[in-house]
């Protein structure tokens, strides 16, 4: 009796005291995303279609828990002695300090971790021995047909969370649709960071010619577009391009990616 | 007698020549007087001297006239925001802006001026936005410096180098879709000697909506594509929103004073034949530009354009404001009224038994 009321003050106290603790990280499994060609989103002389390997890739985005781990074993990608060239100042807010999401946020503990700037996502991969995938690779995973989304189309179903001001809680992983390759919530929970964010514009024609056009596609419209009527993944595109690589956004989250051998 | 004749005879074949003489005169005098009314541009070696704050209104309200005299660095904050907002009695869309209204602040700078311009995207939009401002000469005029992701700022500058009334808008693709959504408002850069002195100025801005369900239709709304690219809206507004500026929101005036009204149109698709129902525009200033035209019944306001118009008010009533391709004010919204308190003019309007 004595013994299961120790247990039971235990407990108890463990769960006020420090949740965290307790609070079992999320297993990522990784799936298998089969190869195939992707057509850029924007096409020029030097944007050709791009054989992309077969890849794995995480099956849910990171996690505030999974992060935490990450900076428990990696002491300069705590807030407070981040370097901001990798991170701004929003880097990790949601948190109550470097190393506690805080009892008040257990409901995010299984969300995905955002407020990460690129460098930091880039960095937990290496940790993890994997990496983050690359714009063709993410594309072509999400291109994988969903299961169970009360839409028309994928396109309806993206549209409709872009519509949607951000949630006062980010729910957690796994809590959207999962595709045909067994990866949970590719749209509806948050952006990710991708490898190569911001190359889509760049261009290997020294002149700059092709560049010059393709900065305009904000302003000038969609000249250079492949699909003119995909909104979804030109907002896409329009967000990736306004990114910088030390930007922590409150909606910004990534998984991580991993070459099959 | 036969003299006198042929004398006369020679001044009636002279007399068109005379005549087309004189009026051509006239013409070219006059066109050199609208010449003079056109601007010098802008001496950009002009020293710029103090900085002040620009100060943003929400519409119908429109910036304070300027009053310095040279040209200073403006200082001007604009945060885009998307907020769920009602669209008309019964229905709700969620709207892309910029300061949390559609239209968008209403910025006024000088002629000459600097503006210094921070592009804000709250921390709470899904989207990256930036802006386009007609006033601006430069690369999109000034998207190419603007592209801003969620809780980011961005910041250029710029010379503002001939006066008018110009559009803004987000710039961001695809472009469209957040035109659509109500991302445009105005921006006046007052020439030199600044506008005349009127006794109210006011803000308009037309755009036309695209839902999936009908006008009027329940619950929160979602954009639709297809009747987007079909140019066939369910909304055509001013102010964003039915019935903005109408009844107990209807814009004020009394009898006597002169009205004038920065009137845009953010599109994306519609062109507005701005028209008012019992007034006659006594000036527009064309495009919102420095040409002014006299006494007209109508203007076209060009989708991504803008017009200033004024009126005086010679009795009380209630003027509708109205896009004159008609079945937009009757059934999609199109109307916003002015009414006019004072005393009857009956040698200028009476009903009569």
């Amino acid at each position: 009796m004595k013994f299961f009321l120790t247990i039971l003050i235990m407990t108890a106290f463990f769960s006020a005291v420090d949740a965290q603790k307790e609070a079992v990280v999320f297993e990522n499994k990784m799936e298998v995303v089969p190869g195939g060609n992707y057509q850029p989103f924007f096409v020029t002389k030097s944007n050709k279609p791009i054989t992309v390997a077969a890849f794995k890739m995480d099956e849910h985005a990171v996690t505030n828990l999974e992060f935490l781990e990450f900076v428990k074993a990696n002491p300069e990608w705590r807030r407070s002695k981040v370097n901001r060239l990798f991170a701004d100042t929003n880097y990790l807010r949601q948190w109550k300090s470097d190393l506690e999401i805080g009892e008040k946020n257990k409901n995010i503990y299984h969300s995905p971790v955002v407020n990460v700037s690129w460098f930091a996502a880039e960095a937990y991969c290496k940790w993890k021995h994997k990496r983050l995938p690359t714009i063709a690779e993410w594309e072509l995973a999400a291109k994988g047909t969903a299961k169970n989304i009360k839409f028309k189309s994928l396109t309806d179903y993206i549209l409709d969370w872009y519509r949607k001001p951000n949630l006062p809680v980010l729910p957690n992983v796994k809590s959207t649709y999962q595709n045909q390759y067994g990866l949970y919530d590719m749209n509806g929970l948050i952006w990710e960071w991708t490898f190569n964010f911001n190359s889509f514009i760049a261009s290997n024609d020294s002149r700059g010619s092709d560049e010059d056009e393709l900065k305009n596609f904000c302003a000038g419209g969609a000249l250079n577009v492949a699909d003119k009527s995909d909104y979804a993944t030109f907002l896409r595109f329009s967000y990736r391009g306004s990114l910088k690589g030390n930007y922590c956004i409150a909606n910004l989250g990534f998984r991580c990616a991993q070459n099959l051998n | 007698m036969i003299q006198v004749s042929k004398k006369s005879a020679l001044l009636k074949q002279a007399l068109p020549a005379i005549l087309l003489f004189l009026f051509s005169l006239l013409l070219f005098s006059c066109k050199s007087n609208s010449g003079n009314a056109t601007t010098e541009e802008t001496n950009i070696d002009t020293t710029i001297t103090g900085t002040v704050t620009a100060e943003l209104t929400v519409a119908p309200n429109v910036p304070k006239p300027i009053t310095y005299t040279s040209p200073k660095k403006v200082i001007v904050q604009l945060e885009t925001i998307e907020k769920v907002m009602p669209i008309s009695d019964s229905s709700e869309y969620t709207f892309w802006t910029f300061g949390g209204h559609v239209p968008g602040n209403f910025i006024r700078v000088r002629q000459g001026d600097l503006v210094d311009f921070t592009l804000k995207n709250s921390p709470d939009s899904k989207m990256s936005h930036s802006i386009d401002l007609h006033a601006v000469i430069g690369p999109g005029g000034g998207a190419d410096a603007t592209a801003t992701a969620p809780g980011q700022s961005t910041h250029f500058q710029f010379r503002a180098m001939h006066p008018g009334l110009y559009v803004y808008h987000c710039a961001t693709g695809p472009v469209p879709l957040h035109i659509a959504n109500g991302m445009y408002g105005l921006i006046l850069v007052e020439p030199q000697g600044g506008l005349p002195k009127v006794d109210r100025e006011y803000y308009i801005m037309q755009g036309d909506f695209y839902t999936k369900g009908k006008y009027n239709a329940p619950g929160l709304q979602d954009f639709d594509e297809t009747k987007a690219l079909a140019e066939d809206p369910d909304y055509v507004l001013f102010n964003g929103r039915v019935r903005s500026t109408t009844g107990p929101n209807a814009l004020q005036a009394k009898v006597g004073e002169t009205v004038r009204l920065f009137v845009g149109n953010g599109g994306p698709n519609l062109v507005s034949s701005f028209h008012p129902i019992g007034q006659i525009f006594t000036k527009v200033y064309m495009e919102g530009g420095t040409e002014v035209s006299h006494d007209v019944q109508t203007t076209l306001i060009p989708a991504g354009g803008a017009a200033i118009v004024e009126m005086k008010m010679q009795v009380p009533e209630v003027i509708n404001l109205v896009d004159h391709s008609i079945f937009r004010a009757f059934n999609k919204g199109a109307i916003a009224q002015i009414k006019v308190t004072g005393n009857e003019n009956p040698s200028i309007y009476q009903k009569l038994k």
